[in-house]
């Protein structure tokens, strides 16, 4: 078992951890590569980059949008994002594995936040998935992997709360720290093939959408004109 | 089109491979990646991607040679590629040894400190101007797609004979001298190889080569774009070839016979076979073949040929350049699996730089066009996701990113853990030194002491100023000896002690006596020395890491006092002794009555005291 954790963590984990961080820089480049393409070839040269720029902030920091529509669901989501990004990175053990093989360091969790912060996740995690199933709305437009993704994210946190917060013995514990190193990984081969990926491509998706996307001017306007939806929140 | 775009995925998978080792090599360095030694300091890096790449990239001087000074102008077609090929082999070469040099940041010193007496410092300069030659010989070709540098092509174009002629000068000093760097060498090199007239021996035998390196390049290169092979222009080439293999082939027999080393070929032993190999495969063989007039003419015949003088050519280059000086040297060397990956690695990405030219430049007089991008043809779909990838171009930008970054990841997956770290520095205890009135400290253990006159020195300084050397005091002691807490030679040494403050048969603390509760538990959050000890004195030795809790190692602590305090008053002394010489203070053999009682283990042996990968036997020196 101890071999298996071993190459779970050291040759697997770099092979799975590089192939995230190249494959989503390989996407982003390419996003930028087809955008730039469609850019030459259009008349319309003009980027309105303070739009883009506050466009980009009001998705990344999205406290105005919160009210429009469905408000529960967008305060659980981003609950549930931010425990998804924090958890992993500022978490003491994971922090002191850093240091000890590439030997940075950065600031970690307090062990009460981490421990709050890792059930919130699994709970908010499990209301999304819950809603997703629920909701008609959204089970009309998701696929499969809108259903699976909720559930392997929440394996790691479940498994590794479990390994650093309850009394279990040694065996059961390097099974469960199989498991969460295992799904883990699983996870970093995944981002950036899946819907993952727009933890990446989201704050460049207003500049490439605006490169890439040339409509004749208040297009926008009059589509909503002819669908009768003006004023109505899209 | 499979063929071409297989073959490249292939180098994309080798070329994100190499990278990843690439970068191992960078990170952890040369001992990490390679298994060069002491002994065997030049591997396969300088055997196959600068001694074989120069020679590989002959085929540029030799066909500008023919086409612009012999004007045999049927020949045309084969110059473009050879002046690309030949540029390309040089920025690999370039490239290559970026990886072998241990400091490649001082690449650049051979331009500003000159040291003309050295061949070396020959073939760089060489190199360095006969790729700028090579750079403006083949820079028409790509500025003649847009209209505006139409100025510079003309001016190119109109003093390439100048540039022809310095690029066959150029080659023709470096090859040779490629050659001379191994004059030097005359006891390590095996006598079959070594010759009076080894410069010579390399410049005749790049001829030879590059005449076959572009038909090699041609065959291949028409081959994967599915092209006609110029058979009869081959044929000629292979003609001149066949009359430069015999004159290499007679210079080198008649010197070895003259020099009465015949006997050495046939006496069976590794390096006859070895020799008998070499001249097989790269002169005796291709001759025979490019002797007779049927096969020179078949496109077989010119692939096995070919193939057989620069595989033959490189072999040589190996030879020369360290497989036969292991048997003198008796080291076993085999180039580690991180050595062989970044060379290949070196090679496909020169051949990815090719292809791309090839296909985007007028290097042939038609260039090779993409049956994807015809209008009438239909598009193709990749195999495993039945997904159109978009037009040729983004189709293969996906596909080859792809191929990249999954053999990048493989590549750092597979690089063994213990060897991303390097074996450090040999942990060595310092024992106390010995003597009296005169003190002696056996600091690099070589059993060159150097002699420390103790007495003398308090003589000078004064009785009061004993803190000047001894900055701090043990507790319960009057006065603490350097090597008691200075206790390792050449690494920090913990002088908190942490294991001994938290262990029951030492101070027996709990990990709350010191670190705070809640908080991660480091030095910052712990208590300080003076809260516990407040009589010890820490202001005096401040500076010297003890905010840190480590001592510096002793030989740091001791150079650090003596040159110090030496420097400083050798402004005032007449006969200031060099201190920059360590031989002037390491320099002492032990005396008799010392000697005796010196139970001081040598590391005599050792380089430095690094561990090396190979680490001899110290008892049988």
């Amino acid at each position: 078992m101890d071999q298996w954790l071993e190459f779970t963590r050291g040759p697997l984990f770099r092979l799975c951890f590089v192939i995230m961080i190249l494959g989503l820089l390989r996407i982003l480049i390419l996003d930028f590569i087809g955008a730039v393409k469609l850019y030459r070839s259009v008349a319309d040269k003009t980027i309105p980059w303070k739009l883009v720029l506050s466009r980009t902030l009001q998705w990344l920091f999205p406290i105005k949008k919160i009210g429009r529509s469905r408000p529960v669901y967008s305060v659980i989501s981003i609950l549930f994002h931010i425990g998804l990004l924090i958890v992993p990175i500022f978490l003491f053990a994971h922090v002191k594995l850093w240091e000890s093989s590439v030997g940075t360091s950065w600031i970690t969790l307090p062990f009460a936040a981490a421990y709050v912060l890792t059930l919130s996740t699994v709970a908010f995690g499990l209301l999304l998935f819950l809603g997703r199933v629920f909701n008609k709305s959204s089970s009309f437009i998701s696929r499969k992997q809108d259903y699976i993704w909720p559930l392997l994210l929440l394996i790691p946190f479940l498994t590794g709360f479990i390994c650093a917060h309850l009394n279990i013995s040694p065996a059961f514990y390097s099974f469960t720290m199989l498991i969460h190193i295992l799904t883990g990984n699983m996870i970093f081969v995944l981002i950036p093939f899946t819907k993952i990926a727009h933890c990446v491509l989201m704050p460049f998706s207003q500049i490439i959408n605006t490169l890439a996307w040339k409509f004749p001017p208040d297009t926008d306007k009059a589509i909503c004109k002819t669908l009768n939806k003006e004023g109505v929140p899209v | 089109m499979n063929r071409v775009q297989n073959t490249k995925m292939i180098l994309w998978l080798i070329v994100g491979f190499a990278a990843a080792i690439g970068l191992n090599r960078f990170i952890f360095g040369l001992g990490a990646t390679t298994n060069l030694t002491d002994k065997t300091p030049w591997g396969l890096w300088i055997g196959f991607d600068v001694m074989g790449g120069v020679a590989l990239a002959a085929g540029g001087f030799v066909m500008t040679a023919i086409f612009y000074i012999i004007k045999r102008e049927e020949f045309y077609p084969f110059v473009k590629p050879a002046v690309l090929t030949a540029f390309l082999g040089y920025m690999a070469v370039v490239f290559g040894l970026i990886f072998d040099l241990g400091l490649p940041w001082n690449i650049w010193h051979m331009i500003v400190f000159w040291n003309p007496s050295s061949p070396l410092f020959e073939v760089g300069w060489c190199v360095m101007l006969y790729s700028v030659v090579l750079l403006l010989e083949f820079s028409p070709v790509a500025l003649e797609k847009h209209k505006r540098f139409a100025a510079a092509k003309n001016f190119l174009v109109k003093y390439r004979f100048l540039f022809v002629l310095l690029g066959i000068m150029l080659s023709t000093l470096h090859q040779s001298s490629l050659g001379s760097l191994f004059l030097i060498m005359q006891y390590k090199l095996h006598p079959l190889w070594y010759s009076e007239i080894l410069p010579i021996n390399f410049f005749l035998s790049a001829i030879a080569l590059g005449l076959m390196m572009v038909s090699f390049e041609s065959l291949a290169s028409h081959w994967l774009y599915k092209r006609k092979a110029e058979t009869n222009l081959l044929a000629k080439l292979g003609k001149i070839a066949v009359w430069v293999l015999l004159v290499y082939l007679i210079v080198k027999m008649v010197d070895i016979f003259l020099a009465g080393e015949a006997s050495l070929i046939f006496n069976g032993s590794f390096e006859s076979n070895l020799f008998i190999t070499e001249m097989l495969i790269s002169a005796i063989i291709p001759i025979l073949l490019l002797g007779s007039r049927g096969i020179r003419n078949t496109n077989t015949g010119q692939w096995i040929a070919s193939s057989l003088v620069v595989i033959g050519m490189v072999f040589n280059r190996l030879n020369v350049g360290g497989v036969t000086m292991l048997s003198v040297t008796g080291d076993s060397y085999v180039p580690s699996w991180m050595e062989v990956s970044i060379s290949l690695g070196v090679v496909s990405s020169a051949i990815l730089v090719f292809l791309f030219v090839i296909e985007n430049f007028n290097v042939w007089n038609l260039r090779p066009v993409d049956p994807q991008a015809q209008p009438d043809t239909l598009p193709s779909f990749d195999y495993s996701s039945h997904a159109w990838l978009g037009v040729p171009n983004v189709a293969s930008i996906t596909k080859y990113s792809l191929a990249f970054i999954f053999a990048f990841s493989f590549g750092m997956a597979v690089i063994p853990a213990k060897q991303l770290h390097s074996k450090g520095i040999l942990e060595i205890e310092v024992n106390r030194a010995s003597g009296k009135e005169i003190l002696f400290i056996n600091g690099n253990r070589d059993d060159n002491l150097v002699s420390f006159p103790h007495e003398e020195h308090i003589n000078r300084v004064g009785k009061e100023n004993c803190n000047k050397c001894h900055h701090y005091v043990l507790p319960n002691y009057k006065s603490s000896n350097c090597w008691e807490c200075h206790s390792s030679m050449y690494q920090r040494v913990d002088f908190f002690k942490h294991d001994w403050h938290s262990s029951a048969s030492g101070a027996n603390l709990k990990c709350f006596d010191c670190h705070m509760r809640g908080v991660t538990k480091n030095s910052s959050s712990a208590k300080q020395c003076t809260d516990c000890h407040p009589s010890y004195n820490f202001s005096e030795a401040s500076g010297c890491g003890f905010e840190k809790y480590f001592t510096y190692s002793y030989a740091d602590a001791m150079h650090n006092l003596c040159v110090t305090c030496h420097t400083e008053k050798s402004k005032e002394l007449v006969d200031a002794k060099n201190l920059s010489l360590c031989s002037t203070c390491h320099k002492i053999e032990p005396p008799e009555s010392i000697a005796l009682n010196l139970n001081w283990q040598t590391t005599k042996s050792r380089f430095n005291n690094v561990v090396l990968p190979v680490t001899e036997n110290i008892e049988e020196d």
